[in-house]
Formats: structure tokens, C-alpha cells, sequence
């Protein structure tokens, strides 16, 4: 039993909670408003309307046919989802190998990867490096591009760690082979750590832009994040949606370039949304196995 | 020896098979370019080989006026961001320990970690919009008191503290995480036993919560004092427009802007590797402080 709780202390404290929260969402919260508001009240709308006027999904429906929007969506999708497989192929195999304590040469291993956490070549060497691989301008440019994450290579041993042996055992008796150990059983067991890791890659796919910024240079190439900067940055409708579709007052052309803004943010901030629930409960637990700061 | 060796190898060669790509990654992806920073003391030539050129881009680095106002930048603008937001996640974490609902306190947490997964270039849009003058949700409220509305994002008095509140807008919630970790594994006994002795929520905070997450704490501390020249790179760079550039321009940001933009490559690359070899050197100090202090190094 714990002090009783229900002094003013208390209450003051259940209040700052409720605004820090408010806090936390109500700018989400607005760009939703912004994105729904219909085109004859958008003028008006601002940071703080808290109801859409004249309800509309027309921006969506607008800003999902601008070519480069809808590109950038794609490209979104499929690099998150190409660079989660890489990634999670070969972080389980580092890790399953790397948490074998008896292998030779093992802590050399482990201080070659704990090494590129503390220190880095840097941009320039990366970009240098990407032009003569021939990557720049392709998909496997930001597919690739440190495709194994030291920290959650570290996170994932953790969680392998607590595979028990004798399972592993047993199926090297029944004759399997260490891919087929890796795959069949190690992941399969560990489901928390595979997912933890997994969105810590999706999430860090899907919000990414700076390399995808430098490395490529063909705009049907942009992911979605990329296409969301130059409409922030720039901010000019005429060049986001094309001078053409401009001149010729497209639906596109009508929209208001706040409720466009609203809209891209909040397209791109769905499927966060969406899987962020489910997920919430592998996140924390990840940040605890991981002690180190990413 | 070298045969008992030789048999562990040949024992586990699986193993080293399915940690080769892994390697050969780490090679690629981090020691190649380690390798390449070497052109911080060259000069890079177009065609045929580089020259070598010994320290000149670091004495061309270290005499010039920008850099040392990007070195002095990175300096505040991690200090005010370091001193101001250390603090807030703890408390954050001990109001939410006080909190005896737990599906309130689960529905805050749920809420509050939330912006630690969006990108900052969504947050510079969020933080944009809400600041714009006059029409930004804070200078509605401003007018609303007759006070004038300020262009946050392009004044140089605000833009730091722009920073220093939207970094805690994104992390305070994922950074209490450790905290509330280290809270809830205080055995209830002693609260009991502090309850019995009438002690009030107050004086159990102080004198029992608090003491059992000092480690945590000192430990969170020394990490983010090594990664102290890390001011925020992506922050900076999505928040950044020409009427702040002096005064928000940090050692990352230089690099792109100058190295890698207007082709200084190994005055770009020079930068970068003076910032990673102070990181460096404050990693290890750190890792060191941290094993005398706590027992524990970093790793």
C-alpha cells in the first residue's frame, strides 16, 4: 500500500499530465483539422481552429493524384519494405553468430562493430564511396546504406541471449544446420526482439531523407519524406505541383498550399499511426535492452 | 594451440560463413569510409591521384571566421539543450509514478511517445506551422493577450530555444522510458514501510525514489556528455533558413553545406573528422568516468 494519493499534489500533477499530452498531440491534432477543412474556409483556418469547416476529403483525393506525391509514397513503401528484409536477415544472422559465446575470434568481432559506433568516416567519405560502388541515383544506395545498425545488432544479441540453449542443442542433435537452427528456431522464439528491431529499421526507413536527399538525384526516385522537405522548404506551390499543372489551374492548382502541407504531413505520418499501438509495447521494451543510446 | 584453433574454426565454419556478410557490410559501410576521410589531408584532384597535402585544411579550418562560429554554435546550442532538457524526463518520469490510475497513467505514456517516431522533417512542419506569425497557433494566443506576435523561426533571439523546445517535444516522453524502468523496480516494501512511518508522496519521492534512480541518472548523463558535439543534425538542418544561418549553423550542417554542396570536400571532410575526433575523445573520457562512477562502462 502506498501513501494515499489525493491531496491537491495529486491533482496538479494529473492535470500537467493531461496538458503535457495535449501538448504532445495538439499540433498533429490541427494539421488533421487544416488537411479536412473545405476550400471556402481554408483561408481562415489556423493554428488554432479546433473543428474542420465545410468537411471535405477533397485535398487528400487532390494531393494523392500530384505525380510526385504519389511517387514518393511508392518509393517510401517499397525502400522501407526492401531495406527492412536485408536488414533483418543479416542483423539475425550477426547476432545468432555473435552471441555463440565460445566462437574464436568473438570479442574481436564484437569491437570491430562497437568501433562504427563511436566513430565515422563522415558524409563526404560515405558519398565518395556510393559514387564508386555505382550506387548514386539507384534505390540500393539508401537500400543498403549501413545495412546492419550496430545498435540494433546489439539490442537483437540481447534478445537471442535469452533463447534457451538446450533448445538449440537439441535441433543440432536432430541435425540441423545452423542457418536452419537461426531461422527455424531462434527467430520463431524470439518474436519480441524480431519485432522490436524490425519497427526500430521501418520506422528509421520510412522517416528517412538526407541520404535519399544526396544519393539521388532522378525525382521519380523520391521517397515520400523528400518530396514533404521540398514543400516545407520551398513552400512554393507553383514549382510542388509543376508549373504546367499550375498554368493550367488543375485541381491540384486550387488547393491552398496550407491545406496541401497539412495533408503530406499527415499521409505521411499514417502508417506511424497506424502500427503504433501495436508496437508501443516492443518499443519500450527495446529501449531497455538497448542501454545505448542510439 | 594453432591446431586446437584451426578445429574450432573448422568446427563453427557455418557460423563464420553467416557472419561474413555481416563483416564484409561493416567493412563497406563504416571502415571503407573511415579509410576515405584520409582526403582531409589531401587534395582531391579530378583526374589522377590525390596529393597528399598534410594538415592544410585544418589549418585553413581553424583560421577561419565561419568555422569558428559553426564550432561556437554546436557548442551552445548542445549545452542549452543538454542542461535545460536533462532534467524534464525525471520529473516527467516521477509525476507518472505518482499517478494511482494506471490506465491514465498508461493512456499519457501511450501519447507522450508518440512524437519520437516521426521525422524531423515532419516536426519542422508541425513546429513551422504552429509558430508562423501571425496565424501559428502561439502567436494566436500572444494577440489574444495584446501581446505582439513574434516570427519565431526567423528570429535570431528565438531560433535556439526553437530548438531546445521542440527536441523536448520529441524526446521527453521516450526518455523517461529508462526512468519509470528504473522506478518500477523499487521494491513496493519500502513505501509500505514509509507509508506505516507516515511519511507524505512528497518525502517518499525524495527520499526513496529519488536515491534508487541516481545511478540511472548519472549513467544517462555521462552518455549524452559523450555525445555532446552531436547538436542535433537533422533538427538544425530541416529548421534552418538564411535569417538565422549565423547564428543556428552547426559543425554537421557545415559540412554539408560546404563540403559536400560547394564541393570543399576536403575542407568538408576536415570539419567532420575534427567533430569525430572530439567525439571520440569524449566518448572514451566519458566511458572511463562512467566505470569509475557507476561500476559500469558504457558499453
Amino acid at each position: 500500500m502506498r501513501a494515499k494519493r489525493n491531496g491537491i499534489g495529486h491533482y496538479s500533477i494529473i492535470i500537467l499530465l493531461l496538458i503535457t499530452a495535449i501538448v504532445m498531440v495538439y499540433p498533429l491534432y490541427n494539421q488533421l483539422v487544416i488537411s479536412l477543412t473545405g476550400s471556402d474556409y481554408i483561408v481562415e483556418a489556423n493554428g488554432t481552429t479546433l473543428v474542420p469547416h465545410g468537411f471535405t476529403l477533397n485535398t487528400y483525393r487532390n494531393v494523392l493524384a500530384i505525380p510526385k506525391v504519389a511517387r514518393g509514397v511508392l518509393n517510401s513503401i517499397f525502400i522501407t519494405a526492401a531495406g527492412l528484409v536485408i536488414n533483418i536477415i543479416f542483423t539475425s544472422m550477426g547476432a545468432y553468430v555473435l552471441t555463440k559465446r565460445n566462437l574464436y575470434g568473438r570479442s574481436f568481432f564484437i569491437t570491430m562493430i562497437v568501433i562504427t559506433m563511436i566513430f565515422e568516416g563522415g558524409l563526404i567519405p560515405d558519398y565518395f564511396l556510393m559514387r564508386r560502388l555505382h550506387l548514386l541515383n539507384t534505390y540500393w544506395s539508401v537500400i543498403l546504406y549501413k545495412a546492419v545498425n550496430p545498435y540494433y545488432l546489439i539490442i537483437l544479441m540481447r534478445f537471442f541471449d535469452q533463447v534457451p540453449p538446450s533448445l538449440i542443442e537439441a535441433a543440432r542433435i536432430d541435425g540441423y544446420n545452423e542457418t536452419k537452427i537461426l531461422f527455424k528456431i531462434v527467430i520463431p522464439v524470439s518474436v519480441a526482439g524480431i519485432a522490436t528491431v524490425s519497427l526500430f529499421y521501418g520506422v528509421f526507413h520510412w522517416n528517412e531523407y538526407f541520404r535519399a536527399m544526396i544519393y539521388l538525384t532522378d525525382e521519380g526516385k523520391f521517397p515520400l519524406q523528400v518530396v514533404l522537405r521540398e514543400l516545407l522548404i520551398s513552400a512554393e506551390k507553383a514549382s510542388f505541383i509543376g508549373s504546367m499543372n499550375y498554368l493550367k489551374g488543375t485541381a491540384a492548382a486550387q488547393l491552398d498550399i496550407k491545406a496541401i502541407k497539412a495533408a503530406l504531413i499527415i499521409i505521411s505520418i499514417i502508417p506511424i499511426l497506424v502500427f503504433y499501438p501495436f508496437v508501443l509495447k516492443f518499443f519500450v521494451k527495446g529501449r531497455l535492452q538497448g542501454s545505448v543510446k542510439e | 594451440m594453432a591446431s586446437s584453433v584451426r578445429k574450432r574454426i573448422v568446427k563453427d565454419r557455418q557460423m563464420y560463413l553467416m557472419l561474413l556478410p555481416v563483416i564484409l557490410f561493416f567493412i563497406i559501410w563504416h571502415y571503407i569510409p573511415m579509410w576515405g576521410a584520409r582526403i582531409a589531408f589531401q587534395d582531391v584532384r579530378y583526374v589522377g591521384a590525390n596529393q597528399w597535402a598534410g594538415v592544410k585544411h585544418f589549418k585553413m579550418l581553424f583560421s577561419s571566421p565561419v568555422f569558428f562560429n559553426v564550432f561556437k554554435n554546436t557548442l551552445i546550442i548542445s549545452a542549452m539543450k543538454m542542461f535545460i532538457i536533462f532534467p524534464l524526463p525525471i520529473i516527467l518520469a516521477f509525476m507518472l509514478n505518482e499517478v494511482s490510475s494506471t490506465g491514465y497513467r498508461k493512456g499519457i505514456q501511450s501519447v507522450i511517445y508518440l512524437p519520437h517516431f516521426l521525422s524531423w522533417v515532419v516536426i519542422a512542419g508541425l513546429f513551422i506551422s504552429m509558430l508562423a506569425s501571425p496565424d501559428g497557433a502561439v502567436n494566436k494566443v500572444r494577440i489574444f493577450f495584446h501581446l505582439k506576435p513574434i516570427s519565431y523561426m526567423t528570429s535570431t533571439h528565438h531560433i535556439r530555444w526553437v530548438f531546445v523546445f521542440s527536441e523536448i517535444w520529441r524526446s521527453i516522453g521516450w526518455d523517461s522510458i529508462l526512468y519509470i524502468a528504473a522506478i518500477n523496480s523499487i521494491s513496493p516494501t519500502l513505501y509500505e514501510a514509509a507509508t506505516i512511518d507516515g511519511a507524505t508522496p512528497l518525502q517518499q519521492a525524495f527520499n526513496i525514489t529519488l536515491p534508487a534512480i541516481v545511478p540511472t541518472i548519472i549513467t544517462v548523463f555521462i552518455l549524452n556528455l559523450g555525445f555532446f558535439m552531436n547538436a542535433g543534425f537533422d533538427q538544425v538542418f530541416n529548421m534552418m533558413n538564411d535569417a538565422v544561418i549565423n547564428t543556428v549553423d552547426i559543425i554537421d550542417t557545415y559540412v554539408y553545406r560546404v563540403g559536400l554542396m560547394q564541393g570543399n570536400y576536403s575542407l568538408g571532410t576536415a570539419a567532420g573528422l575534427f567533430k569525430g575526433v572530439i567525439g571520440l575523445f569524449l566518448i572514451l573520457s566519458t566511458d572511463k568516468l562512467s566505470r569509475k562512477v557507476t561500476g559500469e562502462g558504457v558499453w
